[in-house]
């Protein structure tokens, strides 16, 4: 298990709901985590300041701030991780969030194993301080330095989209990535609307050349609505 | 034309012409006296006299006999140019040819009168008919008191309203052949008290019916045998508020003609209404049902399993084995997500049906939906063998990946939930002129002969599967989503000797947008 690597790191968990704050709680606790609880959004910014926590739990869906409005405040004098909860079908919430800052999202109902799982990666992306130069999932090897892709030790030709599109991946990998921050990073500031098209068709290419079955991908998955998340196999 | 110009010339004009016409005529006859007969000459007279009887009516041809009989005895009775009659049995010619003139005059004059009538009684019937037959087209209230009131500005030249019940049974000015500027307080309170008192009745009042005559309008109720379903007011023009007979007698059985058919078009109206409030509030009532039979065994079953699972293991915890706990907590566990698939799929038709759904219309990959899906149901799939067939290169359609996922996910969801354990479910894609279809085929039990619609009904479970727990939602919400995306979706039992149901989705394939050149290159 992983979680030893950030036994005792902070969260602060801000949601109106005493159930889900108790669950979360309980649970999140028993991980080795310590946790502070607020139930406003005002709440959750002042705690934000005093209990210096490591990462943050914030329900979109709250009473007197809206969840997007204490992110935003948050992210005005921090780059803590925040994990956003949200509704199952409120997609231009989470992309909102997401492209505001969020690190990453979980849909409400979740399964706790997901939810570590996710907090796990926020932490461990946070405290990274430098990128390191090979980034491994499985079978696959991406030698960022030499700008080389390997498969079952094999190597892989990628055209310089694919690659800086696998880049841009596999560099968060286990967090999502929008569709918006993939236009930015892969085609810079010039893309529009309408290069959401080629940016599926190039996912299609990659997958082609990296996965078995395209249409059981395990590398890059698909987040219907929002973007795509590099998966990282053990 | 000729008669129309005749009809409004002023009266001393006829009597000029007829005068001139009769000089001419003296004179021509007394060119060819010496050749004409007295008898002969006396019957031309006779010409002017049925002239102006036909066009001129009465007085005119009287006119023309007596000025006829003059000019006969004086230019041709001897002696001539003198009134005196030197044979006295001329006096009973003379007698004769007015008699002729006076008969031929009167009934010719009645005649016209009655061609007039046959005329007006002709333009009344027509335009009667032509009305009855517009306010058999028309499908709404509104349309159909426009075309009353048009008509009777027509025919009558008076300015109408009508007053219409509103639901809490207060009429109410709902149509006027003019906006009305020049309505004072008490004016109408005055008409509003009189409409009132005439539905209530239902009987005429005002000017030319049996009461309350010297009021300056006339109001109908526009009623057929049942009852009385609103009034109509004719507001006496002002230039003819002093004229005794206001309508004649044609106009006032064309009021009632009118009035009549208004009202019968009404009575329709309210009717189909009625009908159609029943018929909604017969269906919502079985939606209703429906909602609350499956709402409540869907949530109650889950529940049940729940929250007794859940009291068992905190109130004895120590009567369980290890095992045993685990499978209590995989109870609840299932029975959660049982429920949850329930609200979504609850939520997903309000938000289908409440019209507020914004459809996001983004390039989607159907092979990437698919493989969200397929990994979605990784847990329910058991054994079951997935078999994908897609083309190398799928093109992309428009639309909001989520609901489309929403969509194949129900379709697989229920090919696994329909099929046995361990059955083969065919998922393939392809190009079909201007659409995409996917279809995915199950070996389950397929579908019972007649039902292949009635499954995308709100609700509806089929008898021979009611043994699979299930709302009746998720088809209904597939051809939601089908139709929001400008597709089609349709479900058979298969036909390729297999056993089981096969579900078909089209979407439109949109033109794919111009490669940027320069982009990327292999």
């Amino acid at each position: 298990m992983g979680n030893e690597a950030h036994a005792g790191a902070r969260i602060l968990i801000v949601d109106d709901e005493p159930q889900i704050r108790k669950l979360l709680k309980v649970t999140l606790a028993a991980h080795g985590y310590v946790v502070q609880e607020a139930d406003t959004g005002e709440e959750g910014i002042r705690q934000a300041s005093i209990f210096h926590p490591d990462l943050i739990v914030l329900d979109l869906g709250l009473p007197d701030l809206t969840g997007m409005e204490v992110l935003m405040r948050i992210r005005d004098w921090s780059g803590i991780p925040v994990l956003v909860l949200t509704a199952k079908d409120r997609e231009a919430d989470k992309i909102t969030a997401l492209d505001a800052g969020a690190d990453d999202y979980i849909t409400k109902p979740f399964g706790m194993g997901e939810l570590v799982a996710r907090i796990r990666v926020a932490l461990r992306h946070s405290a990274k301080s430098t990128d390191e130069p090979i980034i491994r999932s499985g079978s696959l090897t991406i030698d960022l330095a030499q700008r080389i892709v390997e498969l079952n030790e094999e190597r892989i030709k990628l055209t310089p989209t694919e690659y800086d599109l696998l880049k841009a991946l596999a560099a968060h990998a286990g967090k999502v990535v929008t569709q918006r921050q993939l236009l930015q990073q892969v085609w810079g500031n010039q893309h529009d609307e309408g290069d959401s098209h080629y940016l599926r068709i190039y996912i299609g290419h990659l997958r082609k050349k990296l996965e078995e079955d395209p249409s059981q991908p395990r590398f890059i998955i698909t987040e219907p609505g929002v973007g795509y998340r590099f998966l990282t196999q053990e | 034309m000729e008669k129309v110009n005749i009809e409004r010339m002023p009266k001393w004009l006829i009597y000029v012409l007829l005068t001139l016409l009769i000089s001419v005529l003296t004179w021509i006859l007394g060119i060819y006296a010496e050749e004409l007969e007295i008898v002969n000459i006396a019957l031309i007279y006779l010409f002017p006299v049925l002239l102006s009887a036909v066009y001129g009516g009465l007085f005119p041809a009287l006119f023309a006999a007596g000025v006829g009989v003059l000019a006969l005895d004086f230019f041709f009775i001897a002696p001539q140019l003198s009134f005196t009659v030197s044979d006295l049995r001329y006096l009973i010619s003379f007698g004769v040819y007015l008699s002729v003139a006076g008969l031929t005059a009167s009934l010719a004059d009645r005649l016209k009168r009655q061609a007039q009538q046959a005329r007006q009684r002709e333009a009344h019937t027509a335009s009667l008919y032509a009305f009855s037959r517009q306010i058999g087209e028309v499908s709404d209230v509104s349309s159909l008191l426009d075309g009353v009131t048009k008509q009777l500005t027509q025919t009558i030249g008076a300015e109408t309203s009508v007053y219409l019940p509103d639901s809490s049974g207060t009429l109410r000015r709902v149509h006027a052949s003019s906006p009305d500027t020049s309505r004072d307080d008490e004016r109408v309170r005055e008409e509003e008290v009189l409409v009132r008192m005439v539905y209530e009745e239902g009987q005429q009042v005002g000017r030319g019916s049996q009461t309350l005559r010297e009021l300056p309008g006339r109001y109908m109720p526009l009623r057929t045998e049942e009852r009385t379903y609103g009034v109509l007011v004719l507001r006496v023009p002002a230039d003819q508020r002093n004229t005794g007979n206001w309508l004649t007698e044609e106009q006032q059985l064309l009021l009632e003609a009118l009035c009549g058919l208004a009202a019968a078009a009404i009575a329709r109206f309210t009717l189909a209404e009625e009908a159609k409030l029943a018929h909604l509030t017969a269906e919502s009532e079985r939606l209703r049902a429906a909602i609350l039979d499956s709402v409540s065994h869907e949530l109650r079953t889950p529940l049940a399993a729940v929250i007794g699972s859940a009291t068992g293991l905190i109130e004895n915890d120590e009567l369980f084995s290890k095992e045993d706990r685990m499978e209590l907590l995989e109870t609840i566990r299932s029975g959660s997500m049982r429920m949850n698939r329930l609200v979504q799929n609850l939520l997903g038709m309000v938000r289908l049906e409440s019209g507020m759904l914004q459809l996001r219309r983004e390039w989607c990959d159907i092979q990437d939906l698919l493989g969200v899906s397929l990994a979605q149901i990784q847990d329910i799939r058991g054994h079951r063998k997935l078999r994908v067939n897609l083309p190398d290169e799928l093109p992309m359609v428009r639309g909001d990946e989520v609901l489309l996922e929403q969509m194949i996910d129900n379709i697989l969801g229920n090919a696994i939930k329909y099929s046995p354990d361990g059955s083969v479910i065919d998922i393939e894609a392809k190009v079909s002129e201007d659409t995409l279809v996917l279809s995915i085929a199950d070996e389950g039990s397929g579908l019972t002969a007649g039902e292949e619609q009635r499954v995308f009904e709100k609700f509806y479970r089929s008898d021979s599967t009611l043994h699979v727990s299930g709302t009746g939602l998720g088809l209904a919400i597939c051809k939601g989503i089908a139709d929001l995306h400008g597709g089609e979706i349709a479900i058979a039992s298969r036909t390729d000797g297999k056993q089981g149901a096969i579900v078909w989705v089209r979407l439109p394939l949109p033109e794919m947008p111009e490669k940027r050149s320069g982009q990327d290159g292999e």
